[in-house]
């Protein structure tokens, strides 16, 4: 048995040299984490719930009282082509509130990461397990009961356009069946020069929902609220709605 | 000294007890599959059951606060003396006078069963009791309410506890829980399986029933489930208010078009009305309608191209049969009644 001071001193150098060999490590390589910040915007405008009113491609005025969508399965790459995925990781991104969208994710052990993955949606085999925990809660109001599955993605609003009950438009999307499936993956790269990054800025352009990959027109369809054809054409649309805005090094 | 050195002994002891108490596991329970069942389909491994989940479910399925204004239960509408379903009602009553839109099934043999509802539309067992809860014309509560109310009752914590090691009480667990209950509803000791069984036999007619019964309704009311599960058109022809074409709502596939579950045959006895709403009050209604009344239409079950012939002298054998199906110890089971009754008592019978 080695005397009380020296087991101490023993502890304590450990110690340090565990904190200098980790600051070390995170000076040369990537820091071992990445925040990642969605900045939801209509067209050039910053997304403000209830109160701003917005113009599609097709001219129709809407408002918008709910944006919400689920990140799931997020992948990073870094510049040595080395990857991360992070299974099991679900993620409600919510606009109403502002916590949800910041993710700050665990990357240690790449590089510089040069590119992140994420699938929009919530795979197959959560749809069909029975009842999730965290935000993948049926509480959460992203599930559909009568017809078992997630909403991956909801944009609720009033239009001027819009026949339905008191002008309202709901797009709720969801489905993972064959032919139904609404899940889409999402690829960004990210731009760097030399220093780690330390953050990202997601630029989510609600505008694509209705004009992308298919023209989607309020006065025409105004409620979406299963899984289908309307569903899937929403989901290609909103599949174009990330771009990366900000780097901060 | 003495007496200080012997108090905290006890001390010990007491607190090592308490400790033993309070990770004390729940007692496993055992699903027992009926000889020459199939394999259940339900995954025991994701919600292994227990004594106290399966008491913690059955106090969830008579617990009526899991509504909005705290006056219908699970129970209301799935009778147990009714194998489950409403007794006499074509449909059910739910939240503030409103009715449900179909007439509610049997619960039994859900380990077997792989999706739920007339059409289909809910894909596992823990998933089904959200949408009770959450519909305006049944339960008409939040889910967000309903932990509220659950936990405010300490009995719950400690239930909770006892079935899940922790007084967390969520979603996941509430849902659990039911299906605990309700996955012990199993049903197989009725005269039928008694026969099957080599334990009793049937008299003239209803051995005649039987025979009838292989030929023209086995291959879809297939026992020993006494369905095959799938979706089908026998011939039932649209409600104009009502407006359900069954599973179409789920697939959008114009073939699915009226297609509804075909039911368990099982306790049919008891559980008038039939059909998906209800409006068949009598087994010879049913009867009536496979030989005389069906609309065969284009996605009509081609089994019924001609409808289905059936003699006065068939019927009444059929119905000897089918009343075979009927099990009295599962619809008597003290087990699956409110805890302290042996059956569902009758002020439960509210509508
Ligand atoms: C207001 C009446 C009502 C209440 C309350 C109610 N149910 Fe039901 N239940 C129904 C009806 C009606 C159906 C059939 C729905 C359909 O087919 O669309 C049904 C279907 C079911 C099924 C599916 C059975 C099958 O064979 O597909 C299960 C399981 C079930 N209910 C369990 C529950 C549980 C658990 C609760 C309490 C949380 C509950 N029900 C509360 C009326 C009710
Ligand atoms: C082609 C498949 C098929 C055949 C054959 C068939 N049935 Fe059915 N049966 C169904 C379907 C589907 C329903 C459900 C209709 C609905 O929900 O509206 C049903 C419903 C019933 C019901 C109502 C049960 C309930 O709980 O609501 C009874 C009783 C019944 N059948 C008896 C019979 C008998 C007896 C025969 C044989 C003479 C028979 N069926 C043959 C498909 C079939």
């Amino acid at each position: 048995m080695l005397p009380r001071s020296k087991r101490f001193s023993i502890v304590l150098l450990v110690i340090v040299i565990m904190t200098v060999t980790a600051a070390w490590k995170n000076r040369e390589g990537q820091s071992s984490s990445l925040a990642v910040t969605f900045h939801h915007k209509v067209g050039g405008k910053d997304l403000v719930l209830f109160d701003e009113t917005y113009t599609n491609a097709f001219n129709e005025p809407f408002s918008i009282n709910k944006f919400r969508y689920y990140i799931s399965n997020v992948e990073f790459v870094d510049k040595d082509g080395k990857k991360k995925i992070l299974k099991d990781f679900y993620h409600l991104v919510d606009e109403a509130d502002s916590a949800s969208k910041r993710i700050i994710f665990n990357t240690s052990g790449l590089q510089q990461v040069v590119s992140i993955e994420f699938l929009l949606g919530v795979d197959s085999i959560k749809n069909t397990s029975g009842v999730q925990t965290g935000d993948l809660d049926p509480m959460k109001g992203m599930f559909w009961t009568w017809n078992s599955g997630y909403v991956y993605a909801k944009l609720e609003g009033q239009s001027d356009s819009s026949h339905a009950p008191l002008k309202y438009f709901n797009f709720d999307v969801g489905g993972y069946k064959p032919k139904e499936n609404a899940v889409r993956k999402i690829k960004l790269n990210i731009n760097i020069q030399s220093l780690p990054t330390r953050g990202i800025v997601i630029d989510v352009d609600v505008s694509k929902w209705f004009n992308a990959v298919h023209p989607i027109h309020i006065n025409q369809t105004p409620i979406c609220h299963q899984p289908g054809d309307l569903a899937m054409q929403l989901a290609d649309n909103y599949a174009t709605m990330f771009s990366i805005g900000e780097v901060k090094q | 000294m003495k007496a200080i050195k012997a108090i905290s002994l006890l001390l010990c002891l007491t607190l090592i007890g308490a400790g033993f108490i309070a990770v004390s596991k729940p007692k496993k329970l055992k699903f027992v599959v009926p000889k020459g069942w199939p394999k259940p389909l339900y995954d025991f491994k994701s919600n292994p059951l227990t004594q106290e989940g399966f008491e913690l479910g059955r106090k969830l399925f008579y617990d009526e606060r899991l509504s909005k204004d705290s006056t219908i239960s699970c129970a209301s509408c799935h009778q147990q003396f009714a194998a489950f379903t409403t007794y006499d009602h074509n449909l059910s009553h739910g939240f503030n006078n409103s009715l449900t839109t179909r007439n509610a099934p049997s619960l039994q043999n859900l380990a077997w069963q792989g999706d739920f509802m007339a059409d289909g539309g809910i894909n596992h067992l823990d998933l089904q009791p959200l949408a009770p809860m959450t519909a305006p014309n049944e339960m008409g509560e939040s889910i967000e309410s309903i932990i509220i109310k659950l936990k405010r009752d300490s009995s719950y914590r400690t239930m909770f506890k006892a079935a899940f090691g922790d007084g967390t009480i969520n979603t996941q667990r509430i849902t659990k829980a039911l299906s605990q209950f309700m996955l012990m509803l199993v049903s197989s000791n009725s005269k039928y399986d008694k026969v099957m069984r080599g334990e009793d036999s049937f008299n003239l007619p209803q051995r005649l029933g039987y025979e009838i019964f292989q030929k023209k309704c086995n291959s879809c009311h297939t026992g020993p489930m006494f369905t095959d599960y799938s979706f089908r058109n026998n011939g039932i022809p649209l409600d104009k208010v009502l407006n359900d074409y069954g599973r179409m709502k789920i697939t959008h596939d114009k073939n699915d078009s009226l297609k509804f579950r075909v039911p368990s045959l099982r306790n049919v006895a008891v559980t008038a009305p039939y059909g998906h709403d209800g409006r068949f009050f009598s087994l010879s209604n049913v009867m009536e309608h496979y030989r005389n009344k069906m609309t065969v239409g284009p996605t009509t079950d081609t089994l019924f191209k001609n409808r289905l012939p059936l003699s006065n002298f068939e019927i009444g054998q059929l119905t000897a049969f089918l009343y075979t199906l009927t099990d009295t110890s599962f619809l008597n089971n003290p087990l699956f009644a409110p805890l302290g009754y042996y059956t569902t008592p009758s002020f439960m019978h509210n509508h």
